[in-house]
């Protein structure tokens, strides 16, 4: 202290550091993440897979609409760890309700309740997103699991532009009303909170206008606390209580009169989701040992692959917690995915020449990307379950795709 | 002037510093009660407060009015056993219902944008009213604990109807029915709260086909009386002076 006190430069440092601290709240940057990259890589890997994503704008004005739509397979090998998805939701992640979320389907149906979803089921969905809040935001998948908590999938930057202030939310009731639901009741709303305040405060400051604490305290250790309560101030106790519930009747009978239609809030448990009748895949995949090289980013694999089909096979993409690995020559991502989930030549294979029909070939197979690091997904090795799991992609002669799922442990290799 | 020697010199001024000290009183009991129930009612009531969609007719009934008996029940018997002033029940509602208004337009709406008719917050002024003058015409803590802490349940709802009824109204959206209550909280995107942690609707109370709030209240109003008659006691052990004369 006594440094500070003398010495100038020391001083004036110290100032300047207190400036530069208090400065800093004035930085408030908009938080735009969602954690994805925080969340354990092993239940980005083996829990929900989403694939052939799709977000229909990258820039939407305010009142306009977009919709992400895609698939999701409930992966088999889903961790011990996690709940399975017996009641789920179908969410979206955004920074608040910078979208409002217009509607959502999974299977056809609509899912505004939780879900009930099937392990090794592949699940088609749509969300409809109407926006907002002008901005750029991180527009994320999401599934949200009881007892699992939320899986975050992919994200895509989207631009809203305009005004929030022309943002409109019109409904039709069933009672044939048209009504804005972003200013419905609001008046109402204020309405009653300050009417009721109003009282309550008129309560207080009959008794506040008197003497309170230490002339009543001083009475009341004098045994005169009887005299503190006078006629008048029961008769108006009286005014004022049965003024109230007068009050609230009146109200509840305006209201029942004015709402004669009402129904209670709606919950439930959707079952019977109907999942896509994906086609037998005709490959047989084996994960014979699988690595990831710290040091060089990469996933190397060895795996055992049968041709079953009728028509000749190579592998194009290896997908895992939303970061899709391709071999650019067999397939290319024409969809506009999101560049940092895509390796479009992060996927190499020792031999990926076309695997004849019933032929049986063993390759190494590497994904590199620094997505690995970027995304945390080499965090695995300090996952409590040190498995990975991923989809692979193959692609016949006539160009149709087939997938298949792989799970196995992995080995950290740290030289 | 000695330690021993008054602070004042008349009873004018005796008076003035009295009522110096009753305002100071009064806004520090206010704010502090403000901060204290606040926290108390977001930590218990929490989401069926802070949403639309979770004021429901069976379980938001139920809850809110138990975990926010507490605080009046105490800042009561502090302040009618010790100086016979009836507001402690309403200066409390009135202390909780600024610090909620404040959380939910600057923090619900100012910052994150979900309109304020979907994150109002409850109403209790009502049944605080009835509370404060039950306690004041029986002078008595059980009668304050039965006829009041009756009377806290039984209010709530019909309190809040004004309010949540216009949200109970049905729509039908993407071929299913809501309320337009269900259909903020669809609408408006709360990425940590998926549907499932909503509580409401569940439970057993089956057998009384629609008419579900009243027998709800009346639980609620049941355990009220039980929470008022502990808090009570938390209050006056609180606002004892014991420790004062033993030192």
């Amino acid at each position: 202290m006594k440094l500070i006190k003398n010495n100038k430069v020391v001083k004036l440092s110290f100032v300047a550091l207190l400036i530069t601290v208090a400065a800093a709240m004035f930085y408030t940057p908009t938080a735009s993440a969602h954690g994805e990259k925080s969340q354990a890589a092993f239940m980005r890997m083996r829990t929900i897979h989403w694939f052939d994503l799709n977000w229909s704008k990258e820039v939407v004005p305010v009142n306009d609409t977009m919709t992400i739509s895609g698939k999701f397979f409930v992966f088999s090998g889903w961790p011990e760890t996690v709940d399975k998805p017996e009641v789920s939701f179908l969410n979206i992640g955004i920074p608040g309700p910078v979208f409002i979320r217009a509607g959502s389907w999974i299977g056809g149906q609509a899912v505004p309740r939780s879900v009930s979803l099937e392990l090794g089921e592949t699940y088609d969905f749509k969300v409809l997103l109407k926006a907002r809040r002008p901005g750029d935001w991180h527009v994320h998948t999401m599934l949200n699991v009881q007892g699992g908590g939320p899986i975050i999938g992919p994200g895509k930057w989207v631009t809203i532009t305009g005004s929030m202030s022309d943002f409109v939310n019109n409904i039709t009731t069933l009672t044939g009303e048209t009504i804005n639901l972003e200013t419905y009741n609001l008046e109402n709303t204020y309405f009653w909170h300050a009417f009721w305040y109003a009282i309550g405060l008129a309560w207080l400051f009959y008794w506040a206008r008197k003497p309170m604490f230490i002339p009543r305290s001083i009475a009341v250790e004098a045994g005169k606390a009887d005299s503190l309560i006078t006629a008048t101030d029961k008769k108006v106790a009286m005014g004022f209580m049965v003024g109230a519930v007068v009050l609230v009747a009146v109200s509840y009978a305006n209201t029942e009169e004015q709402f004669p239609v009402t129904t209670p809030l709606q919950a439930g448990l959707l079952r019977g989701i109907k999942s896509i009748q994906m086609p037998a895949p005709t490959v047989s995949v084996k994960v014979e040992d699988a690595t990831y090289r710290v040091p060089g980013r990469a996933m190397q694999m060895t795996v055992t692959i049968t041709n079953n089909g009728d028509s000749s096979i190579r592998l194009g993409e290896f997908q895992t917690a939303g970061v899709r690995f391709m071999d650019s020559a067999v397939a290319q991502d024409d969809t506009g995915y999101p560049d940092d989930l895509l390796a479009e030549d992060g996927l190499t294979v020792s031999d990926n020449s076309p695997l004849a029909p019933g032929q049986t070939r063993t390759v190494n197979i590497t994904a590199s990307d620094a997505a690995w690091e970027v995304y945390r997904l080499a965090d695995l090795i300090y996952d409590p379950d040190s498995r990975f799991a991923g989809l692979l992609f193959f692609w016949d002669e006539s160009g149709n795709r087939q997938m298949t799922t792989i799970d196995a442990p992995l080995i950290p290799t740290f030289i | 002037m000695s330690a021993s020697q008054s602070a004042v010199r008349s009873r004018a001024e005796a008076v003035k510093v009295s009522r110096m000290f009753d305002w100071f009183i009064l806004w520090a009991i206010f704010f502090v009660v403000l901060g204290g129930y606040h926290i108390h009612y977001m930590l218990t009531g929490g989401d069926w407060d802070f949403w639309s969609d979770w004021k429901d007719r069976r379980l938001w009934v139920t809850v809110a009015p138990i975990v926010a008996m507490t605080f009046p029940a105490a800042v009561q018997a502090c302040l009618w056993w010790r100086y016979r002033l009836p507001f402690g029940a309403v200066v409390c509602v009135l202390g909780l219902l600024l610090g909620e208004w404040i959380n939910r337009y600057l923090n619900f709406w100012g910052w994150t944008y979900f309109p304020v008719n979907f994150v109002f917050p409850s109403i209790f002024m009502p049944s605080a009213i009835v509370l404060d003058v039950v306690l004041m015409m029986t002078g008595s803590m059980t009668a304050t604990a039965v006829l009041g802490g009756m009377a806290w349940g039984l209010l709530f709802y019909p309190s809040n109807w004004a309010v949540i009824g216009p949200l109970h109204v049905p729509v039908e959206y993407n071929g299913m029915m809501m309320t337009l209550a269900d259909l903020q909280g669809y609408h408006y995107v709360r990425t940590g709260t998926p549907e499932y942690i909503r509580m409401v609707e569940k439970g057993t109370l089956r057998t009384f086909g629609k008419d579900v709030a009243p027998v709800s209240a009346f639980f609620s109003a049941f355990v009220s009386i039980l929470i008022y008659f502990l808090w009570h006691f938390f209050g006056r052990w609180f606002s004892s002076t014991d420790f004062v004369k033993s030192a």
